[in-house]
């Protein structure tokens, strides 16, 4: 995907109101900012809800000070708008049932004296940033995401993808921080399986 | 003492940050003699990495809509 580092330069176009330099931003970030709001509005509003995120973000990036990273202040307009929305359609609560549910899905790969039963596999991908993206992988990855409960997924989103910090995740969602901590247990340990399988047998 | 089924939950708080002194060196104890959870926080690393970049670029149609709107809107308020 484009690098866009919060660099000076890049920045300063973003500021003086550059079409293009916006146009660079919006396809860099678009698709994960759709996938923050799909757990937290359902997939039929989450395009509404960025489309607003991003008019009230083209008019906020001359007062955007850089301390924060780009896509970190753009999750955050997101979640605004999608509380907005929610509060417009009357539904309160923000996500349903926050408790997690399930066994761990690494617990599996241990034996009965705590060592590992089924190793983790030898990784090879070209680049980490690349790790996720292969072809093969695609449809393998919307599947697990889409499989994964809405509080899962928001977490991953919010914390791993968008980089907001654990603290102010637990307050956006009304989370505790032990629940979160699991929560974001089980949505990684998922995607590790996904990746590990996949480098194991060239499936997935 | 750390067993490898301790590990992931470990791991994490260390890529995270929030893996007291004690905790840390538990956890450097335990990897310097298991390749296999070496291998399993090499690999974490890989995939905390990745999962920034993980839903990729807009198309160009992606983008020119998000664009179509927004001037649309800027046209709507300028009058």
């Amino acid at each position: 995907m484009t690098d866009l580092p919060n660099d000076a330069s890049e920045l300063a176009l973003l500021r003086s109101g550059d079409d293009a330099a916006f146009a660079r931003l919006v396809r860099a970030h678009h698709r994960a900012l759709l996938a923050l709001a799909r757990p937290i509005v359902g997939e039929s509003e989450a395009a509404e809800v960025v489309q607003t995120a991003w008019i009230k973000a083209h008019g906020a990036l001359k007062d955007f000070e850089g301390r924060a990273a780009l896509r970190t202040w753009l999750s955050r307009i997101v979640i605004n708008e999608a509380r907005m929305m929610l509060r417009q359609r009357k539904r309160e609560v923000f996500l349903e049932d926050l408790q997690p549910s399930g066994a761990d899905p690494l617990a599996e790969r241990f034996v009965s004296n705590g060592h590992w039963g089924a190793p983790p596999a030898n990784w090879h991908a070209d680049s980490p940033d690349s790790l996720l993206t292969r072809e093969e992988l695609a449809d393998c990855l919307a599947a697990l995401l889409d499989s994964l409960p809405a509080n899962q997924r928001a977490l991953l989103e919010l914390r791993d993808s968008d980089g907001v910090p654990f603290d102010e995740v637990c307050n956006m969602l009304g989370i505790s921080a032990s629940n979160a901590r699991v929560l974001l247990h089980r949505a990684r340990a998922r995607l590790f399986a996904l990746v590990d399988h996949f480098e194991e047998t060239g499936e997935c | 003492m750390l067993k490898c089924r301790d590990v992931p939950a470990e791991a994490e708080a260390l890529l995270d940050g929030e893996l007291g002194l004690g905790r840390r060196a538990a956890l450097r104890l335990h990897l310097f003699m298991c390749g296999n959870c070496r291998r399993y926080l090499s690999n974490l690393r890989q995939l905390m990495v990745a999962v920034p970049h993980m839903h990729g670029d807009a198309s160009d149609q992606e983008v020119d809509q998000v664009l179509k709107h927004l001037h649309d809107h800027l046209h709507e308020h300028s009058h």
